[in-house]
């Protein structure tokens, strides 16, 4: 139901505290001495600040607005610096970080969803969320509506939050801004989907309380933000369609009369500071987690598409292993067996599906006969195949899955001793199920004319997959630069994205140039600085601005 | 030739702590699972079933506990048992080593008379007595080998080299014996395929209780029981450090200084 008049929202006036109570270092000398680690992310892109300051409540945050807008810096606002796009990196200003900011704050139960939320500040990162879900330490914490905590703590069942972007340091603001997502989106979509309402600071200085449900853009994609002085923030949002056909993190979200949340889910920063999220959590059932092992990679990806269509079989996930990435590991197996603790990798497997399946005694034989079914059908047998299901197996599960880019990584290291330009090339690239056979086909073609080395694993549940260019040196880097360029053309003329999980960020604004044309670059810039008119927040991320270049 | 390998369902060791008030294990949310030492027993006997040619010899697997330690039982027919029994009955709760051996002797004399070897792991790692597998050889009357690491069977003998404090000795003994093990055949733990997986739940698991052994209910669980557990405590957690937030130097040796005076670890004033 879209209601007119509900694209009209007011920001709240709230209490801020004395500017000389915050925490703050200030000096970009020492800041880049003593603090270096908050110059930079994951992508190892560095930047530099004047001011670094650590706000313990949503109070401080606004005091700090108003002294920035004052002075006119820009801040970056900077949690668990595990993004790999270099988002929190500061270009100059400020930053903000808000990891002090990790409590638990309140947890509610909504009657008609029948499921249970949990409000949180912004620093918390997702490990403790789920901590603390599973051993129920809710002692702190409010109770949002009427009996939440002792319902809860009655359950049963255990509760958590299913969002796993790998790193599960990051935190939950961080999540938010990034739309982040992981091998569980192909079952649990992305974050998005599990926001239930954000407070957020703009740069006036006012908050802005959204659930989802409340504010949609009208007809013409416009939103008003009521502030307390009386006048009136006009954002119009682009007039695109953000494209959720397939996994996509690249630009600002638009999409027709669309929920004000989902603006800023997502937007990396660029309208204002996160202060507070709430969360669904769901109820965690048991699983057990699968490696099958086929003898090409035409048979692998037909598994994929039987057991994306089977009736029977849900999995929460399905990965991907080339042959090139068992290779890898085999190596890793051969010289050191405990590093990847895992059996043997059957000699003759030239590509691997790891999957993960609900998980009862009920159920498991007839899932198994129905996947021994579609493996049949693959040239496969659940032979050769791995399977546990207690904890310290999926501990196993999943540490196989994280060797791999580990491996690449440490390969890339030892490379660069010799050439120390070098770095990893890797892809984040989606395409439609009807693509995806071709752009893997593409890729090998490309890189095996090329004679470059390299592996593609992942997401394939969701076509999205990561391919690791691995160059020996500088010559085959350039190389390896273009032909990256090149994919994401590919990858955009079958509707794709060029960014499907890591963001945009400052280190992939050439791709996203691929992706959408200097207009509708243009109206990002246009929804950016009427929420943000001072260029405050995250100058430099998804797309350049004035000034910031 | 038949092998028996007894085993035990535990609760996973490094999350297991002591409620500090009531002194008992919290086992809650700690998943059990098959004793890590039982696990290289049992994939001791699939090497030798392994290396059999004539593919001759039939792994029994056989544990004493409450009803979920059938999963126990199930995970060693995923790694490589064919069959396993599970003497389950509320006569055998409080078993104490003895009790758990006479149980375990009785449960093996009824379903495998005619067994050649067992095999268990050399403790299990929640009660750490390793009494049990002793008292089971003792009660059977049968030689008992400790501290396997390789085992070599030849015709109806049994080689086992087996660790001592200085180092290795090699032991032979004619079968049927128990030998214990306290490490397993490979350095990777095993993980059963998804066909494994299915076949173990095709294979024969039978629950066998307290009537079927035909033994005097004195003898069994706490009525049988020499010991009992009076106290389980944790060991006292060491005192951790206190770390200061040094970005402010001013602050931080302002407390550091007050810290060092309540301790009364320093006696003089600084101006």
């Amino acid at each position: 139901m879209i209601i007119v008049s509900s694209n009209i929202i007011s920001s709240i006036k709230v209490e801020f505290v004395p500017f000389n109570e915050i925490r703050k270092i200030h000096g970009s000398q020492i800041i880049s001495s003593d603090y270096p680690a908050y110059l930079v992310d994951e992508s190892k892109l560095e930047g530099n600040a004047e001011w670094l300051f650590f706000p313990k409540s949503e109070a401080e945050i606004i005091s700090i607005i108003h002294f920035l807008r004052e002075k006119r810096i820009p801040t970056y606002i900077s949690a668990a610096r595990t993004g790999i796009v270099g988002s929190c990196v500061p270009k100059s200003g400020s930053i903000l970080s808000i990891e002090k900011m990790d409590k638990m704050l309140g947890l509610g139960f909504d009657e008609t969803k029948g499921k249970y939320y949990c409000r949180l500040e912004p620093g918390i990162p997702l490990k403790v969320i789920n901590d603390k879900m599973m051993k129920k330490e809710v002692e702190k914490v409010r109770e949002l509506t009427p009996n939440a905590i002792s319902r809860f703590l009655e359950e049963k069942k255990s509760y958590y939050y299913p969002m796993d972007p790998t790193e599960m340091s990051a935190s939950i603001s961080g999540t938010v801004a990034t739309n982040a997502s992981g091998a569980g989106t192909f079952k649990y979509g992305a974050t998005r989907k599990w926001v239930k309402k954000i407070r957020i600071a703009l740069s006036n200085g006012e908050i802005l309380e959204i659930p989802r449900g409340k504010y949609y853009a009208s007809n013409d994609g416009m939103f008003i933000v009521k502030q307390t002085d009386g006048t009136d923030l006009v954002c119009k949002i682009p007039s695109y369609e953000f494209n959720t056909d397939v996994k996509n993190a690249a630009g600002i979200y638009a999409k027709p009369n669309m929920d004000l949340i989902d603006l800023f889910i997502g937007s990396e920063g660029l309208f204002g500071v996160i202060t507070e999220v709430e969360i669904w959590v769901i109820e965690k059932h048991p699983l057990i987690s699968n490696v099958l092992f086929f003898n090409s990679e035409p048979d692998a990806l037909n598994f994929v598409k039987l057991i994306r269509s089977n009736q029977i079989v849900s999995p929460e996930f399905i990965e991907y292993f080339c042959g090139g990435s068992l290779d890898l590991l085999r190596n890793v197996q051969n010289k050191n067996p405990a590093f990847l603790n895992m059996p043997q990798i059957p000699s003759k497997a030239r590509s691997a599906i790891f999957f993960d399946l609900p998980y009862s005694e009920d159920n498991l034989v007839s899932y198994f006969e129905e996947i021994d079914g579609l493996a049949n059908q693959c040239n496969t047998t659940l032979e050769t195949s791995w399977s546990g299901y207690e904890n310290r197996e999926f501990l196993r599960f999943k540490h196989f899955r994280h060797a791999l880019p580990e491996t690449v990584n440490s390969i890339i290291a030892e490379r660069k001793r010799q050439y120390p330009a070098l770095h990893k090339l890797g892809t984040d690239i989606s395409v439609p199920e009807e693509n995806f056979s071709n752009m893997m086909q593409y890729y090998h073609s490309v890189l095996q004319e090329a004679a470059l080395e390299y592996v593609i694993f992942g997401h394939i549940g969701d076509f999205h997959v990561h391919l690791n260019i691995l160059p020996k040196n500088i010559e085959e880097l350039e190389l390896g630069q273009k032909f990256y360029e090149q994919f994401a053309k590919k990858a955009v003329e079958y509707d794709g994205s060029v960014s499907a999980e890591h963001g945009i960020g400052k280190i992939k604004i050439e791709f996203l140039k691929i992706m959408y044309n200097e207009k509708e670059i243009e109206q990002m810039r246009s929804t950016k600085i009427a929420l943000d008119p001072l260029l405050m927040f995250n100058c430099g991320n998804i797309f350049e601005i004035q000034g910031d270049k | 030739m038949k092998i028996v390998v007894a085993i035990k369902q535990v609760p996973e060791a490094d999350k297991v702590a002591v409620n500090s008030e009531t002194g008992t294990l919290i086992r809650e949310g700690i998943e059990s699972i098959l004793n890590p030492f039982c696990e290289y027993a049992l994939d001791m006997a699939v090497k030798i079933k392994d290396d059999d040619l004539d593919n001759s010899i039939e792994i029994i697997a056989i544990s004493m506990g409450p009803p979920q330690a059938k999963m126990a039982l199930l995970r060693c027919l995923e790694l490589g048992a064919d069959r396993a029994f599970l003497l389950s009955d509320s006569a055998f709760a409080g078993s104490d080593v003895w009790a758990t051996a006479l149980t375990l002797k009785e449960g093996i004399r009824k379903v495998v008379p005619k067994f050649d070897l067992i095999i268990c792991g050399k403790q299990a790692i929640d009660g750490d007595t390793a009494q049990v597998p002793a008292e089971l050889a003792e009660n059977l009357g049968i030689p008992q080998i400790f501290y396997g690491v390789e085992l070599k069977v030849e015709k109806k003998k049994i080689k086992v080299k087996k660790e001592t404090e200085n180092g290795f000795q090699i032991i032979e003994t004619r079968m049927p014996a128990l030998i214990t093990i306290s490490k397993g055949p490979s350095n990777i733990r095993r993980l059963p395929s998804m066909k494994n997986v299915i076949e173990a739940r095709f294979k024969p698991l039978d629950i066998i209780t307290a009537d079927e052994l035909e033994i005097d209910r004195a003898k069994l669980g706490l009525n049988g029981s020499y010991t009992q557990v009076i106290d389980i405590f944790a060991p006292p957690i060491k005192e951790t450090g206190k770390i200061i937030d040094g970005s402010d130097p001013g602050k931080a040796a302002d407390q550091m200084m007050a810290f060092l005076k309540k301790k009364q670890l320093i006696k003089f004033e600084v101006e």
